[in-house]
């Protein structure tokens, strides 16, 4: 099972939006998934033990630590196109994770 | 017949007037309608009522930390605060409405019914011109509070199922009409995102674009953008909510609390122990506000998590074609992360100063600055002004924005009188054109409320008719919308 984090600014309005299309990506590809969403604050702490952090490209340089630890960070231009949340976990995601799924 | 009596009396004094209980039952009727299974609907109840009692939980330790600087400033300089953030407007809408005696279960059915309204308007798009559904959940409940609020403000006599409609209507013309302002905006941003930003400067996001394009674009061309510019990276901790919260409270607070004086502050809260050094007492209250917030967000997210699902669920199944109107943060990806900063720091600027002005002033009303729309406000008009005019606009309409804020925060929070409760909603749409609603409201009543509703309403008839051809291609298809204004442009 991944363990995965949508975050945005205040872990109310976007992180929870974009959650709601990774999860659904994530289902269609048959792969179990543990998904929270909340603020980048909050994110940062637990980012280094989670397999995924989803988040708006403008803020990734906040998990800079984490990615060294081995987490995938993948930063969303459009938090509300399926497409390229797919396209961004069919090329960054899948068989690269920490916990293999 | 005694039989039913006594049955609605028990409906009524344990759900219907325990905003609690209200909603979690909103939640489990919802789930059961969803068809979802019933441990899945039981679970979803108890989130939402747990939710919203710790809601409760931080809205009451908001007003106790606020109650003895309130009761200092009052007695030292007959000053009444208010911190203009949409957190602290809701406590402060929430205790105003309970102080007159009147339940705050209203403000749960004024969302349901403003939701269906905006419904029902998409649904009639041919004759109403409306394409968006506003679906963020937390700002819905925020403005349902602070509306709810007002109209009982304007009209205090009048019985809850009218107020419920009256406002229902109200609100959700709102929701329609100004989410669907941003639609242009946002596509021509995100080129052709497919979304329409549903939060609290709708208004303001449609006249920043206007007002950028006309600033960059003196020679035909956009001015120069913001990408190269650098930026100190210790900015970059204000990234985060809790960090940013604290040291604005600390800010403010702390000089408040040091202005106001220790001797002072000993006698007026009982929570400052003789052993305790100032500077800890000053830091300790500060931080206290911070931590109210987070746990009233924590409690908001509870419950709005089942709403905003199953909002997006009713929108995708009976709207298709219709924009959804979200959060202004998911306009951030299509912007640097230098607007986003820059006009949360000219935001701010303008704030501070216009803060000075009212005390310089003496305004009856001291203004705080609350982090929510100091940022995701002035940030979204930098992102959506550095697109439209260049760093000009990015860094001048945030500032403008700034001083807007304080100034009609500080009206709003004296007119409506939420300042004897320490906070307003504070928002850029709330200090322009809600304030303007509920003036019109409280002066010629009804006859107001219909002027408000006719402008509203008139709003999309005048952007479709300004643009007939292309009013419902660029939210449908902004490619074959690029295609048409390249051919109408080759043609003329």
């Amino acid at each position: 099972m991944l363990k995965v984090i949508a975050a945005c600014g205040s872990g109310m309005g976007s992180s929870q939006i974009i959650k709601m299309k990774i999860s659904k990506v994530f289902k269609e590809k048959n792969i179990d998934i543990n998904m929270t969403h909340s603020s980048i604050g909050e994110a940062k702490t637990q980012a280094g033990g989670v397999d995924v952090v989803f988040c708006s490209m403008a803020l990734t340089n906040n998990f800079e630590k984490a990615k060294e630890s081995g987490t995938i960070i993948v930063g969303l231009k459009n938090l509300l196109s399926e497409q390229e949340i797919r396209q961004k976990i069919e090329e960054n995601v899948i068989g690269k994770t920490k916990t293999p799924c | 017949m005694e039989f039913v009596i006594s049955l609605w009396a028990f409906f009524q004094n344990n759900i219907l007037t325990k905003p609690e209980f209200f909603v979690g039952f909103i939640v489990l009727l919802g789930y059961i309608l969803l068809k979802r299974p019933f441990y899945e609907a039981f679970a979803g109840f108890i989130k939402a009522t747990v939710g919203y009692m710790i809601l409760n939980v931080a809205a009451g330790g908001l007003v106790g930390n606020f109650r003895p600087i309130l009761a200092g400033l009052k007695d030292r300089f007959n000053l009444t605060a208010s911190v203009i953030d949409p957190y602290f407007g809701q406590v402060a809408a929430q205790s105003a409405v309970n102080s007159i005696g009147r339940s705050f279960s209203m403000m749960m059915m004024v969302l349901l019914v403003a939701f269906v309204f905006n419904i029902v308007l998409v649904l009639l798009r041919k004759i109403t011109k409306v394409r968006t559904v506003f679906i963020t959940g937390h700002i819905m409940v925020q403005q349902s509070s602070t509306a709810l609020w007002m109209v009982l403000f304007c009209f205090p006599h009048l019985q809850d199922p009218s107020v419920v409609v009256m406002l229902g209507l109200l609100l959700g013309t709102y929701w329609a009409v100004a989410s669907n302002l941003t639609v242009e905006p946002t596509q021509r941003l995100t080129e052709g995102g497919g979304f329409a930003i549903g939060h609290q400067q709708m208004f303001g996001i449609w006249a920043t674009e206007k007002i950028a394009m006309r600033m960059g674009g003196k020679h035909g061309k956009t001015g120069k953008k913001l990408e190269d510019l650098r930026l100190p990276g210790f900015l970059s901790i204000f990234n985060e909510n809790v960090v940013s919260t604290s040291l604005l409270m600390l800010a403010f607070f702390g000089t408040i609390i040091g202005i106001l004086g220790k001797d002072l502050m000993q006698k007026i809260d009982p929570g400052f122990s003789s052993t305790q050094n100032f500077f800890f007492y000053m830091m300790s209250k500060s931080f206290n506000f911070a931590v109210f917030v987070c746990i009233l967000q924590l409690g908001v997210r509870m419950f709005v998590n089942e709403l905003t699902e199953s909002f997006q669920g009713i929108s995708n199944r009976l709207l298709p074609g219709s924009v959804p109107a979200v959060d202004c943060a998911s306009s951030y990806g299509f912007g640097s992360p230098q607007a986003i900063t820059l006009g949360f720091l000219f935001g701010a600027l303008g704030q501070f100063l216009a803060i000075i002005g009212l005390m310089v002033f003496k305004s009856p009303v001291l203004i705080i600055t609350g982090f929510v729309p100091v940022f995701f406000d002035n940030a979204t008009f930098a992102v959506y002004a550095n697109k439209a005019g260049g760093i000009k606009p990015a860094i001048a309409i945030p500032f403008a924005s700034g001083i807007i804020q304080v100034l009609g925060g500080a009206f709003a929070a004296w007119y409506f009188q939420t300042s004897q409760f320490g906070g307003w909603h504070g928002n850029f749409d709330w200090d322009t054109v809600w304030p303007v609603f509920g003036v019109l409201m409280k002066n010629f009543q009804y006859v107001g409320l219909g002027a408000v509703l006719i402008f509203l309403l008139a709003i999309p008839q005048i952007q479709y008719f300004k643009n007939k051809d292309t009013y419902f291609l660029i939210a449908e298809d902004y490619d074959a919308y690029l295609e048409k204004i390249a051919a109408k442009q080759a043609a003329s």
